[in-house]
């Protein structure tokens, strides 16, 4: 221990020495010349004291020679779209429509007209409110003198309730939902809106114009569904997205058709039924009466007394039940005490 | 059949055991031989409360409404180291008089429950009317019945489920009776007499079911 201190300096001192760089390697002059005679100095680009040469300059390429667009033709893209056609707008607006499906300017070819016109009556035959489409170019906008609002007013305050939907063909987002004033106060405006989203969200999956207010229209079908529900005072249906839950939804609105027909079915057969039942129930209180209120006689045999009893010698069982030990089927077998085992 | 007093079967109307000689006048000698005049329902043993005498009687009479002919009585006592619960009843059945049965019914129509809560043992006699229509058995499956209650000290709701397994009994003895009264009457006929059996013997040739026919309807 007495050398430890000694030890420390010695190993300190050695450290110190260590930590001193050698000197870096200097080109001799005729090393350099040796390796230039052979042609080639590895690293002799960094290793020279001549300046860096510059990049190669690059000629700038010619801009493409675009036409460029007009003044009056970039004015033209800011405008949306154009007013329908005032021809047309009697067709649209003039009064109540006769059919579910309006679209005057025949944007829908007569097949898809045909179809869509179609699922909308079926809509009708099964739902208790109406879908009314009014179909519009893309492009195309309500004419400002039009008021929609009034509109529906005007023409859907009496009747069966009704959705009005303006579709904008190959323009889903643009589409807009009013509801006939009956139902507007139990329907709310987040469940309107919510409607719509998914109806638009649905039609997005599909590309062709004509797909997609197919799929708008069915998704549209399943919302009213709801929308009868909420109105018969049931909860809306979850803030879930539709379009995940739209398969269960159809599947509901079948169920509920079932229901239905059970229910009409039960409704016409609950009075015949009911008369049935209560006749088996009088018929089975009756029975039981009888059988409770039912007097039992026995024939009365002539028995010689026995024993010298004048009344009875009928000498039934004897039980004990002093211990539980002994149960009556260990007595069963009544036999004389002395016949009985210690 | 069984005596009282030995409990080996007798045959009927057999005037005494003819094993140990047991008749009502032994009982006599034992219990006395004057009539004794009870109610249907008398617990001398004092062990139904007023709520559970009510229970009872109701169930006693509806078994006596179902049954016009029968009535039902019940004792409770205690008879002592010395008695034999069964001579008791014999003998209670055959010399008592019961104040609250009317008269036209006599004590041949009735079914006596007698329970001795010192001795811890109950016994079920009945009289000749039933005779026919009750087995020994029968009477055992009923205090069978009351045997986990009374063990228990509950003697009313003994006593109501056996009244109410007798009520079952009964009622299926008397609809088998009335599909087929042959039946309980063979039980109840005098035995055959010596001159029967020599023509039974004499009628030799003839099948047997037809020979006990005859013997049977022959006086």
């Amino acid at each position: 221990m007495r050398f430890l201190p000694v030890i420390a300096t010695a190993v300190f001192i050695a450290d110190a020495h260590a930590l001193v760089e050698p000197a870096l390697p200097v080109w001799g002059l005729k090393e350099r010349a040796e390796m230039e005679a052979t042609g080639w100095i590895p690293g002799a680009i960094l290793l020279t004291d001549a300046p860096v040469p510059d990049e190669p300059e690059h000629a700038a390429p010619e801009p493409l020679q675009v036409e460029q667009p007009k003044p009056e033709e970039i004015a033209g893209d800011l405008k949306p779209s154009s007013d329908i056609a005032e021809k047309f707008l009697p067709a649209y607006f003039a009064e109540r429509p006769k059919s579910f499906l309006i679209d005057p300017q025949g944007l829908l070819s007569p097949a898809d007209y045909r179809d869509r016109l179609s699922f909308l009556n079926y809509h009708a035959s099964d739902s208790s409110i109406d879908l009314f489409v009014y179909v519009m170019g893309g492009e195309q906008d309500i004419p400002s003198e039009v008021r929609e609002e009034e509109m529906i007013e005007r023409f859907f305050s009496e009747g069966r309730p009704a959705v009005v939907v303006y579709y904008y063909l190959g323009a889903p987002q643009r589409s807009v939902v009013y509801l006939s004033p009956s139902i507007t106060d139990s329907v709310s405006a987040a469940e309107q809106h919510r409607a719509l989203e998914s109806s638009v969200m649905q039609a997005f999956e599909k590309i062709r114009p004509a797909e997609q207010i197919e799929k708008f229209l069915v998704q549209m079908s399943i919302r009213i569904y709801w929308m009868e529900r909420m109105l018969a005072g049931e909860p809306a249906a979850g803030d879930a997205p539709t379009h995940v839950v739209s398969a269960a939804m159809t599947q509901a609105a079948a169920k509920s058709a079932k229901l239905l027909e059970l229910q009409e079915l039960a409704a016409k057969f609950a009075a015949p039924a009911g008369m049935v039942l209560g006749a088996i129930v009088l018929v089975l209180g009756f029975n039981r009466w009888l059988r409770l209120s039912a007097r039992y006689r026995f024939p009365d045999f002539e028995v010689e007394p026995r024993l010298g009893g004048a009344h009875a010698a009928g000498v039934g069982a004897v039980i004990s039940f002093a211990s539980a030990a002994v149960p009556p089927a260990s007595q069963r077998d009544q036999v004389p005490d002395y016949l009985r085992r210690a | 059949m069984k005596c009282p007093r030995c409990v080996q079967r007798i045959h009927r109307a057999a005037a005494s055991c003819p094993h140990c000689g047991f008749t009502l006048a032994d009982a006599d000698a034992r219990f006395g031989a004057e009539e004794v005049r009870i109610r249907c329902l008398t617990d001398s043993a004092g062990i139904l409360r007023r709520g559970d005498r009510e229970k009872v009687e109701l169930a006693m009479e509806k078994i006596t409404r179902r049954f016009p002919q029968v009535f039902v009585a019940i004792y409770t006592g205690s008879l002592g180291e010395v008695a034999n619960i069964r001579q008791f009843g014999f003998w209670l059945l055959n010399r008592s008089a019961f104040e609250d049965v009317p008269v036209e019914k006599p004590n041949e129509a009735g079914i006596l429950i007698t329970i001795d809560p010192e001795s811890k043992a109950a016994g079920m006699v009945f009289g000749y009317l039933l005779d026919p229509f009750l087995e020994e058995a029968d009477t055992f499956e009923c205090l069978s019945r009351a045997h986990a209650y009374w063990l228990e000290g509950r003697y009313a709701e003994g006593i109501l489920r056996a009244l109410k397994h007798l009520d079952g009994i009964l009622r299926k003895r008397s609809r088998q009776a009335r599909r087929d009264p042959e039946h309980f009457e063979r039980k109840v006929m005098p035995p055959a007499q010596m001159g029967d059996l020599v023509r039974r013997i004499r009628a030799g040739h003839r099948p047997v079911i037809e020979e006990e026919a005859t013997a049977e309807v022959l006086p």
